[in-house]
């Protein structure tokens, strides 16, 4: 009882102290929203005041203009749609069996020791080194680009997988064998779900990697796509157009990002949220 | 009637230098249906023990035993000193795990689970995860997924040692209940002699290591025990004072060896 009336001669901080941090917050999404559309204004401004070359870099207004043609004759769809099949497809080809691999290698101590090498000595080799190779061995159309992709992958998602399953605490798969789990049990039960935070790692890492790789890929030697349509803007000295290819980069890293921490969040609901 | 029987049961763990012994001819038999407690000074291989028993470790000589009642019941279910819950499994399923590894229908996992979640009182906390646990509960979990899983043995290593005293005691009495309804075999580990008084049917002494049972002791006190009142009684009183003089010469040499290891490393 005592410590109830003490908590009342507390002084209380006047109203508008309390309510700082609140504002504080919104000034901050404010600014967050603000600071970009300043830049941008400023770069419009200062290319009509023609302080900025507008053969590098063009106002935003006509590069919206662009946007906007290439959107309405379908051209960007197009490009966009072979890009993002190529890197889905890469994910997919390179990503599921590097999680399969990844998971053994993470529980087997054999397996570790015959493959580690083999990951280790190719995993620094640029990728975009074997790009040539890869055009050799699966031609110029979309196959090489998803390989290229599914490679860059592959050695991500296989690498924080098995680093997944090797930081799981021993007393799991202590638990595991107590209550008499079989292998695939094991992986099931313990190996996935506990690896599962650094395969989203390795999603991740493989994200931009693929989104780098899918562009060099299709500037060397493609008939569309985002790196395509930039390279062809260059040819013809369309800048415009190039500037739409990077926005629309950032924008599909970006929406893909958002993507992946959604399933992250659905797959893994037992991780604190921070 | 005899559940576990050990005998001439020992253990070398390889070190750089030779061998250290952790277990040499240890014999114990283990009684059908009894809460046996094993004391004994710290890195006497207790766990060791334990661990052989739990199919976590192998001897390097001897035999152990479990009689099986039939069935596809697991052998041992252990509750282990550290946290051992699946942090990626809600309650439920944790305390599920065992039942469903071994394809027990669902309506009867369900119903089974929902029993011994109910009993450690977590039942508002079904669908949890771990990590919206405290320490207690967690430790509560691990109790009742050991038990769902309906072994022959319950195998129990330190489980309350890292609790505060209060939340010890609590679950000493909760662990306490569930166990006579079970009539499961326990073999309990711990270093604390008032929790051995508390919870045993029957107390093994271990020896400094290389570990093996110096002194078996009934503990007498009818059930259920307070903790406070079983204090005062001067039988308790007495058996405490003869278990600590019983374990204070091995935890002396437990320590001694200790000095001389070091001694020697330098």
């Amino acid at each position: 009882m005592a410590q109830l009336s003490d908590d009342r001669t507390v002084p209380t901080p006047p109203a508008a102290a309390r309510s700082t941090p609140r504002l504080g917050l919104l000034a901050e999404q404010v600014l967050a929203l603000a600071s970009p559309l300043l830049l941008v204004g400023l770069w419009e401004g200062l290319v009509r005041l023609r302080v900025l070359d507008a053969r590098f870099f063009p106002a935003p207004s006509s590069i919206i203009g662009t946007f906007a043609d290439l959107l309405t004759s379908g051209e960007l769809f197009r490009h966009v749609g072979a890009s993002l099949k190529r890197v889905l497809l890469g994910f997919l080809v390179g990503g599921a069996p590097a999680l399969g691999l990844g998971l053994i290698m993470g529980l087997s101590r054999w397996a570790r020791a015959a493959l580690n090498p083999i990951i280790s000595a190719t995993y620094p080799i640029p990728k975009s080194a074997i790009l040539p190779l890869v055009m050799l061995i699966f031609g110029l159309g979309d196959a090489s680009k998803v390989a290229l992709v599914a490679i860059g992958v592959f050695y991500l998602v296989l690498i924080n997988t098995m680093a997944g399953v090797l930081n799981i605490p021993s007393i799991f798969l202590d638990v595991g064998r107590n209550f008499g789990a079989s292998r695939l049990q094991v992986f099931r039960t313990i190996a996935l779900p506990g690896a599962l935070p650094l395969v989203f790692a390795g999603l991740k890492l493989g994200l931009g990697i693929g989104l780098v790789l899918i562009v060099i890929a299709e500037i060397v030697g493609a008939r569309n796509g985002i790196g395509y349509m930039i390279w062809q803007a260059w040819t013809i000295f369309q800048v415009e157009r190039m500037y739409v290819g990077l926005v629309v980069i950032a924008i599909l890293g970006w929406l893909a990002a958002l993507l992946l921490d959604a399933i992250e969040r659905l797959l893994i609901p037992w991780k604190p949220r921070r | 009637m005899e559940k576990i029987a050990v005998r001439n049961l020992t253990k070398v763990f390889p070190a750089r230098i030779g061998s250290v012994p952790a277990l040499s001819s240890l014999d114990l038999t283990v009684r059908d249906g009894e809460f046996f407690v094993l004391l004994g000074p710290s890195g006497c291989g207790k766990t060791t023990l334990l661990r052989i028993m739990a199919g976590l470790e192998r001897s390097t000589g001897g035999t152990l035993t479990i009689a099986r009642t039939g069935g596809d019941r697991p052998l041992t279910a252990m509750v282990f000193q550290e946290d051992s819950i699946f942090p990626w499994m809600t309650v439920e399923d944790n305390v599920a795990y065992g039942l469903r590894l071994r394809g027990v229908p669902a309506p009867v996992v369900m119903e089974k689970v929902k029993h011994y979640v109910e009993k450690v009182g977590l039942s508002r906390f079904a669908r949890a995860y771990p990590y919206q646990l405290s320490g207690g509960m967690k430790k509560r979990v691990s109790v009742a997924r050991a038990f769902a899983a309906d072994p022959e043995v319950l195998l129990m290593d330190e489980p309350f040692g890292e609790l505060d005293e209060q939340t010890r005691l609590l679950l000493q009495g909760e662990l306490v209940k569930i166990w006579e309804e079970s009539l499961k075999t326990v073999v309990f580990i711990t270093h604390s002699i008032d929790e051995a008084v508390m919870l045993a049917d029957r107390v093994g002494l271990l020896t400094a290591r290389p570990g093996r049972i110096k002194a078996l002791v009934d503990v007498p006190f009818p059930r259920p025990r307070q903790a406070y009142e079983i204090r005062t009684d001067p039988a308790c009183a007495r058996l405490t004072r003869s278990l600590w003089e019983l374990l204070r010469e091995e935890v002396l040499k437990a320590k001694a060896e200790e000095t001389a290891g070091v001694g020697a490393a330098l």
